[in-house]
């Protein structure tokens, strides 16, 4: 351990740790442009410069090793005087784009001059015109005048995705980045450019001019398409009043996770959100029962006990069946474990192997949901249901997501379901699965509701809602527990499940898997 | 593209990124190579080199631009830098290239219509003793006033 | 003269073959070293010598040597810097047309020193004439055993490749010139680490400017305590002084270091011709600072331009006479630096561009009267705070010229 002085406070840091990573460490981020914690100190932007008690310059914080006895400021009055100069040599060629910049309310070097600009420029000559609008691929998009040549997007495709689609070319202050004619950044991490770009030169076309950063409201959850369950921050409108429509999630964000995605996330996860908006089962349906009225959450749940009751209480227990999925909870596993399976006796559980996609050799992965080893820990046995061999045989089939649609062909569905007595769809999106139901439950997305995921890895990775449930919908997990008590099935039991972090505690207690790590 | 290549040239390439103990050293003196063999360096060309060093194109764009001598574009058959530098300049390197603009009818970085002229300023070319001076292509002359470079204009031809 | 130990025989034809170099003792002090001394002994020697790079920065040569780490297990290079980029240098393209095997006898001497089987010679992409001169030289060498495998009879061998540039003068700054001969454009590296230990290809490297390298042999020839008796006692030997600008007699003078600037110039090059009075001297290439008529009495040493607030450099001696405006001196240094900057740090990127822009401005009758100002504090923005030297040099000649011919600038605005 070495201990230094950082603006007059004592720190003690490993040692090779760099000044900058010390005061990181002690909650204060240096000014920067091309530091990257993924990569290794560049030194071109300047910015961070610090002056070191003993030394005639000042010295880069991003690469300086801190040394037992080190006297560090971070504020001087040379220190700050040197960052106005960097951000006025940037400003000096930057265009006056903030207006109409997706970075505005984001931006580095916005953040910095409120800190240490607030001059007049004395930048009176002729500003270097370049191009505005450079596509560098599908998703991204490069703006030459905005870019302060930080090489953080050129390192990302050298060093990270081992893809190089971008160079710099020309030297001085001619020097622009671009790509190679017909190699544009089309791999799956396109969208972390813009993520890493410290100011709007590269900008994201999903994004582009839809919303300002600063009505985003950010919430942490887990990426659910792939069992590699990377990190992410939903940024999302909650909606504005008097503006019909105006909810709605904006764009997905990676969020650093040394052990699962690192600093990453790619394009498949970021881009398919769309689904949280549009297209969502918002409210109850019940084909005609003669109810006449528009049926609750409470009518539902009492009608699925009666059902459930009447099959269960004999042999007819192998009239029922439930199809579960992968994009379920571990709680919500859970709970379909010990309802179904434990307490009715229900023998035909079925978790349908979603369907692979190519894994990209980094972070997505073959398996196209967040889950299978969660199921696979709660002892739901993934597998392709023999539906010829179910038809005929189901009184109630209880589908928990649209796997069964995905994975089999529609005649082959149509065949099954038309000799299931009463088809029950809890799902959180509308499709034409749902009209060959009898009951579509409207369900919650993981990004709304409480829970758990255990990626391919074996990490269990909990999240909290991001917003409110859309329309009547409600967790799954929600319904079950009411489900289970309606039941009366282990009346202490399901009673005590208040919320998630019950579930997941008795799931701890149960599954040796889950259980505290010693 | 490397079929482009005469065999000739490949075995130079060949011996030339020999001499490094990686192959993308011997960029740099590949590219004068090819230079010298096809008067500049095409897309194709970048493509050719990339391929045969086991780097990128986009690596080889980023060198040909980056570099002064490096040209994307075919140049004269006879390629007129004129230094512009300080001690040229102060015996007369700026009155040199201005008569040399009125004799070509060209501007910096213009090359004649019939191919046979490319002028360019140029920075220090380490022949200051001889100040002014330029190069044609490879060749340096100094000691120029208006009347020997008209002999070396008349040379040219 | 006794005292040149470069130049003396430049007026030989004969001296760039092998034959005429050997036969003026060319050789002798490369055999010396590998028979009769340890590579430790060469080391030493060249450390007791004191003779520090002739490159620009001036850092002893035995000095850097002795930063190669002592047990690697990873080849050690030997680069030599040949890319005279400095604009008013002339003295390396002299140095390796004239007296190339002085250059391959040094590098020779060197890689034995220091355990150095590879070396190249990076040349400025320029000088393909002169090139071709030292390829000559390199495969006379080669034949006459004096490169390759088993030197002079011995088990040392050297392989020694010319590698040329091609256009940049940033590739003279020492870790750009690694990065350019990887085959990558000429960006120069953060230090630490510094190329004694993770250089070239990331192995430890000894980087050497050409006149250094010529001066190695008349040291283990002679002996260091020989090479001390000349020059100064923390700056010993001769330098190549090159003279140009508006002097009768422009040209390379092999001169004692400390040697004095009034001297060099009205003695050596025979003073201003035509009629001509001084106004300036740049003493040391384009990045030193200028020195003002009144200040040529003026000891041409590393440590004496230093504490004038200049710089020796390369020893290239520019000479300015009354009647070329300060201006257009002004402009030629910023229009240098933009050009040559190879954009990876800030304070140069755009400090050098916006420099250039002020001063152009000026120069096509614009300037107004906040522009000195402006240049100072830009060029003090940039001053100590780039990732290479080329910042101060772009920065400090700017200074010296606004602030020592300020009036006369001034004059020229509105």
């Amino acid at each position: 351990m070495v201990k230094f002085d950082l603006d007059d406070k004592v720190l003690e840091v490993a040692e090779g740790t760099t000044i900058f990573q010390a005061a990181l460490q002690a909650g204060l981020s240096i000014p920067h442009f091309c530091y990257h914690p993924a990569f290794a100190p560049e030194g071109s932007c300047r910015m961070c410069l610090v002056e070191i008690e003993g030394l005639p310059k000042l010295e880069l914080s991003c690469s300086t090793v801190v040394r037992e006895g080190m006297k560090v400021k971070t504020r001087s009055e040379k220190v700050v005087e040197a960052r106005r100069s960097v951000l006025e040599f940037l400003l000096a060629e930057h265009p006056l784009d903030c207006p109409i910049c997706d970075k505005a309310g984001e931006c580095k070097l916005q953040d910095y001059y409120e800190d240490y600009g607030l001059y007049q420029s004395a930048f009176a000559e002729f500003k270097e015109k370049r191009e505005k609008k450079v596509p560098l691929g599908k998703t991204q998009v490069l703006d030459r005048e905005r870019c302060v040549l930080c090489t953080r997007c050129t390192r990302f495709l050298d060093q990270v995705t081992r893809t190089g689609e971008l160079g710099i070319f020309e030297r001085g202050n001619r020097s622009e980045v671009g790509i190679y004619d017909q190699t544009p950044v089309d791999n799956n991490y396109s969208g972390c450019l813009s993520e890493i770009c410290p100011v709007g030169a590269i900008t994201d076309t999903d994004f582009r001019f839809k919303t300002r950063a600063w009505f985003l409201e950010p919430g942490d959850s887990i990426c659910p398409h792939c069992g590699r369950g990377c990190n992410i921050t939903i940024e999302h409108v909650p909606g504005f009043p008097r503006v019909p429509g105006s909810r709605r999630v904006y764009r997905i964000k990676s969020r650093p996770n040394a052990e699962v995605n690192g600093h990453w996330m790619c394009d498949v996860g970021r881009y398919n959100y769309a689904f949280l908006d549009t297209g969502r089962q918002e409210r109850i349906m019940m084909k005609d029962r003669g109810w006449g009225v528009e049926p609750a959450w409470d009518s539902v749940i009492r009608f699925l006990a009666a059902q459930l009751t009447s099959l269960v209480s004999g042999e007819a227990r192998g009239r029922v069946g439930v199809m579960a999925s992968a994009h379920l909870t571990n709680e919500e596993l859970f709970l379909m474990k010990r309802m179904f399976l434990q307490d009715m006796g229900i023998r035909k559980i079925f978790l349908i192997d979603p369907r692979e996609g190519a894994p990209d050799g980094f972070l997505l992965t073959a398996e196209r949901v967040p889950n299978t080893r969660g199921a696979t820990e709660i002892g739901l046995k993934c597998g392709l249901p023999d539906l010829t061999g179910l038809a005929g045989g189901l009184d109630l089939l209880i589908l928990f997501g649209t796997d069964l649609f995905e994975r089999f062909e529609p005649d082959e569905t149509k065949a099954l379901l038309e000799t299931v007595g009463i088809k029950v769809l809890f799902t959180s999106r509308q499709g034409p699965g749902n009209d060959a139901m009898d009951i579509v439950l409207p369900a919650t997305p993981a990004a709304e509701k409480a829970g758990s995921f255990t990626n391919l890895k074996g990490r269990v990775q909990s999240f909290v809602p991001v917003r409110t449930a859309c329309g009547e919908a409600l967790a799954e997990w929600i319904v079950l527990v009411r489900l289970a008590v309606e039941l009366k099935l282990d009346p202490g039991f399901y009673e005590g499940l208040t919320n998630v972090e019950d579930i997941r505690a008795a799931l701890a207690r149960d599954v040796l898997f889950f259980g505290p790590r010693s | 593209m490397s079929a482009a290549f005469s065999p000739d040239l490949l075995k130079k390439i060949e011996a030339l990124a020999g001499r490094y103990p990686h192959k993308r050293a011997a960029l740099l003196p590949v590219l004068h190579l090819v230079q010298k063999e096809f008067g500049f360096i095409s897309p194709d060309a970048e493509q050719a080199v990339a391929g045969l060093l086991d780097i990128k194109p986009i690596q080889v764009r980023e060198v040909v631009t980056f570099y002064t001598m490096f040209f994307r574009r075919p140049v004269g058959r006879f390629h007129i830098q004129v230094c512009t530098n300080l001690s040229c300049s102060l015996l007369g390197g700026e009155q040199l290239l201005a008569h040399l603009e009125e004799q070509l009818r060209l501007k910096p970085g213009e090359t004649s219509p019939d191919g046979k002229f490319t002028l360019s300023s140029v920075e220090c070319l380490g022949a200051c003793e001889q100040s002014p001076c330029l190069m044609v292509n490879e060749n340096l002359y100094g000691n120029l006033d208006k009347d020997r470079l008209a002999e070396l204009l008349e040379g040219l031809n | 003269m006794a005292d040149m130990i470069l130049t003396q025989n430049f007026g030989l034809e004969s001296l760039k073959t092998l034959k005429g170099y050997t036969a003026l003792g060319g050789y002798r002090a490369a055999a010396k070293a590998l028979k009769e001394m340890t590579p430790a002994q060469v080391l030493e020697e060249v450390k007791k010598s004191g003779l520090r790079g002739r490159g620009g920065a001036g850092f002893p040569a035995g000095l850097k040597w002795s930063f190669v780490p002592a047990k690697t297990d990873k080849r050690i290079y030997l680069c030599i810097n040949a890319d005279e980029g400095e604009p008013g240098t002339f003295k390396d393209r002299f140095i390796m047309s004239r007296n190339p095997h002085a250059v391959i006898e040094g590098a020779v001497i060197t890689s034995y020193a220091v355990g150095i089987h590879t070396a190249y010679v990076y040349i400025r992409g320029e000088y393909e004439t002169v090139a071709r001169v030292l390829e000559e030289a390199i495969g006379e060498a080669y034949g006459g055993g004096y490169l390759g495998r088993g030197i002079l009879g011995t088990d040392f061998f050297l392989e020694l490749t010319l590698h040329r540039g091609a256009g940049s003068y940033i590739c003279g700054e020492e870790t750009a010139l690694l990065d350019s001969l990887e085959g990558k454009r000429g960006w120069p590296r953060l230090k630490p680490p510094f190329p004694a230990v993770v250089g070239l290809f990331g192995s430890p490297t000894v980087i050497n400017n050409v006149e250094t390298m010529a001066n190695i042999p008349a040291i283990i020839l002679h002996g260091s305590d020989h090479f001390r008796q000349v020059g100064l006692p923390r700056d010993s030997g001769t330098r190549l002084f090159g003279v140009s600008g508006p002097v009768r007699k422009p040209g390379l003078y092999e001169l004692p270091v400390g040697v004095s600037l009034r001297e060099l110039i009205f003695e050596h090059a025979g003073g201003l011709k035509d009629g001509r009075t001084l106004k300036a001297v740049i003493p040391g290439g384009l990045s030193a600072p200028v020195l003002t008529a009144a200040e040529v009495d003026i000891a041409l040493d590393l440590d004496s331009l230093a504490r004038a607030g200049s710089m020796l450099g390369s020893a290239a001696v520019i000479v300015i006479d009354e009647e070329t405006p300060i201006l257009a001196v002004l402009k030629k240094v910023t229009g240098f630096f933009a050009h040559e900057s190879c954009g990876q740090c800030t304070p140069c990127r755009l400090g050098t561009a916006w420099m250039d822009k002020v001063v152009t401005r000026m120069e096509e009758g614009h300037g107004e009267r906040g522009d000195l100002d402006t240049l100072l504090r830009l060029a003090a923005g940039i001053k100590g705070r780039t990732l290479c030297p080329m910042g101060d040099a772009a920065a400090l000649p700017v200074l010296a010229l606004v602030q020592k011919f300020r009036p006369e600038l001034e004059a020229g605005l509105t």
